[in-house]
């Protein structure tokens, strides 16, 4: 898309999106103004209400300081702007005048880390020298020099820092389209649209992360599409497997995206394959969820949804007919479709694009187990339908919760609900790791984490409150959607509850926020007890007599105290 | 052409497209400063495909000198 037509895009959506602020701060020493619409609307595209400030001209190490409480900060520190004219000064410099420059850069970066140490997100571009490098053999003082400060760079930050390989980028679009020098004399203007244009989508998989924005599923048709042949025609024996693209999908299984089939095709026929041909990468145990039958795909797609209880907007589904691609693309618009490109040697990079939109920052256990997690949910719904009665069914599941009360073992896991979870959340509350972190160092809030089992297993960290004693209020309150369904959630808010009356909370406060997915538990506070206070358009606050609790009754779930 | 130049202005600028008229300038377009000429002269290039020279850009200061530069290419 053109520059001027993002510009006027960008601010049609300004004010359009339903969800808090997300303020992006960019810091440089070079300018970087045209930086600012490209990547609001990046995100804005994506639901996410980016806002960019711009720090001043050649005032990272200020800006840093006042930047800090932004939702993500991005840093441009371009290596030949340390001093004016670097990039034709650096050979002629003395030794002692070169060390100087390169002891007050990492000075620097020193301050600059420890301003930005309990921001939430810190992207730092890593240093680079490509622009100007010569077409040499030798290797220059910058080369050099910008290869020791990436390794120091890469010591000193922390996990809230995500170094960014600007020459990526770059050699995406060849040096010459990267940049536009006509302002770089003059007004120090380095980077052309175009290049703003690829930054901004390398990087938008970590924004939409952080947001709880992120793609959750891959699903694959099966004929021309996991393999080349038609099954149902072929046969089992003249079908070829197409490995590539299993074998990315099989890493994305392992890192914890679930992947599924959707395909008109005899069921026996594909599990046949699944089972015992002898070229599939991908087995049974990575399959999370099959819908192989001749119903029309829209449906499938909507239930494969319902099954593993997310929205339809975390579904990304392939599939070879354009027939099946446009439907799907005009009748569910939220699902990201992607057909199967017809020159066959495109297929990979296509899949490897779309592995992007999976992206993960930090990787925990779970994330590994989570097929695992996913199929016992799917099993379970399967169970359900069978048991008819649904109380005699959840009480023949063995459930039982376990408590963890301010475990700092957690916080990666935790913050990692905050970002994802979406539909049982009562107040949205996005929180970094470093948040947390405060919140359980912190003596005035109670951070209390949950794991569900079952006879089918253990479905890991799936739910969190967080509680503020001083105003005796819950914070936030969240069940991942892989617990839903067995009144888990009333169990959890008897324990809270329990857990407020231990701290002397009389009245216990909290909120209801609505978003665009958090429908189903608007009436959750009234159908636990809990009073309306006020009622405005988005927010409803509550309150509790701690005293006047009554519980559930809820006795085929147990409590184990974890911590 | 002069649809097309005056739609990228007004994009730029974020004024009505029917307020761009042959007197249009940094004089009567508040948001018209040196960044935003940049921010112009880039999305004319892309607009149509050419590339301004620094007397060009220098020169483009009004809507009118806009539509001779591009004349002449």
């Amino acid at each position: 898309m053109k520059y001027s037509e993002i510009i006027k895009l960008n601010n049609e959506l300004e004010g359009a999106i339903n969800s808090p602020d997300y303020k992006i701060a960019i810091l440089s020493n070079i300018m970087v103004h045209q930086s600012k619409e490209i990547c609001e609307y990046s995100l804005r595209i994506e639901s996410v209400n980016a806002k960019v400030l711009l720090g001043e001209y050649d005032n990272i190490v200020q800006d840093s300081a006042k930047f800090q409480d932004a939702n993500a900060i991005v840093i441009f520190w371009d290596t030949y702007n340390f001093i004016d004219g670097f990039q034709y000064k650096a050979e002629s410099l003395s030794n002692l005048e070169f060390e100087n420059i390169v002891e007050k850069v990492e000075t620097e970066i020193d301050l600059v880390l420890n301003n930005l140490k309990d921001s939430s997100l810190v992207l730092i571009n890593k240093f680079s020298s490509l622009i100007f490098d010569q077409f040499s053999l030798s290797n220059s003082r910058i080369n050099k020099l910008v290869l020791r400060l990436n390794v120091y760079l890469e010591e000193k930050c922390s996990s809230n820092v995500k170094i960014i390989d600007i020459d990526k980028v770059v050699s995406r679009l060849s040096i010459k389209s990267s940049i536009d020098l006509r302002y770089y004399y003059s007004s120090k203007t380095l980077y052309s649209i175009d290049f703003y244009k690829k930054y901004f989508e390398y990087i938008k998989p970590i924004f939409l992360s952080t947001t709880g924005k992120i793609k959750k599923a891959l699903i694959f048709d099966c004929d021309n599409t996991l393999w080349k042949g038609i099954l149902g025609e072929d046969g089992f024996d003249n079908i070829r497997i197409y490995q590539e693209i299993q074998y990315l999908a099989l890493h994305l299984a392992k890192k914890g995206v679930i992947i599924g089939i959707c395909s008109k095709n005899n069921p026996n026929d594909v599990n046949e394959v699944l089972k015992s041909h002898p070229d599939m990468i991908l087995r049974d145990e990575n399959i999370v969820i099959k819908k192989i039958n001749w119903n029309n795909k829209l449906l499938n797609l909507k239930s494969i949804a319902e099954d593993l209880n997310i929205g339809l907007d975390s579904l990304v589904f392939i599939d070879d007919s354009s027939f099946e691609v446009e439907l799907i693309r005009r009748e569910l618009p939220d699902i990201k479709v992607f057909q199967v490109p017809s020159r066959e040697y495109e297929y990979g990079a296509m899949m490897r694009n779309i592995s992007n939109l999976f992206y993960s920052p930090s990787k925990t256990e779970e994330d590994s187990a989570k097929t695992q997690m996913y199929k016992n949910q799917v099993k379970r719904i399967e169970g359900r339908v069978e048991a008819g009665n649904i109380e005699d069914y959840l009480a023949s599941l063995d459930l039982s919760i376990t408590v963890y009360v301010d475990d700092l073992s957690q916080v990666s896991r935790i913050s990692q609900l905050t970002q994802k979870t979406n539909q049982f959340n009562l107040t949205t509350k996005r929180y970094s790791e470093t948040e947390i972190k405060n919140f359980i160092l912190n003596n005035d809030k109670l951070v209390l984490s949950i794991e569900v089992d079952d006879k089918y297993g253990v479905s890991g960290l799936t739910g969190l409150a967080i509680l503020c004693k001083k105003i005796s209020k819950i914070d936030t309150l969240l069940l991942s959607c892989r617990v839903l369904g067995r009144n888990i959630e009333y169990k959890f808010m008897e324990v809270i509850v329990n857990m407020a009356k231990k701290h002397n909370i009389k009245f216990l406060n909290s909120e209801y926020i609505k978003t665009q997915k958090n429908q189903q538990v608007e009436g959750f506070y009234n159908r636990c007890g809990f009073n309306t206070i006020i009622k405005s358009d988005n927010i409803i606050q509550y309150q509790l007599k701690t005293d006047r609790y009554k519980n559930e009754k809820i006795n085929y779930i147990r409590v184990k105290n974890g911590s | 052409m002069e649809a097309r130049v005056k739609q990228v202005m007004s994009n730029i600028f974020n004024v009505e497209i029917n307020l761009i008229g042959n007197d249009s300038s940094p004089d009567n377009i508040e948001n018209w400063d040196s960044l935003k000429h940049m921010s112009l002269i880039v999305a004319l290039e892309e607009e149509f495909d050419i590339e301004f020279s620094d007397e060009d850009i220098v020169d483009s200061m009004n809507y009118a000198l806009i539509i001779n530069i591009l004349n002449s290419k």
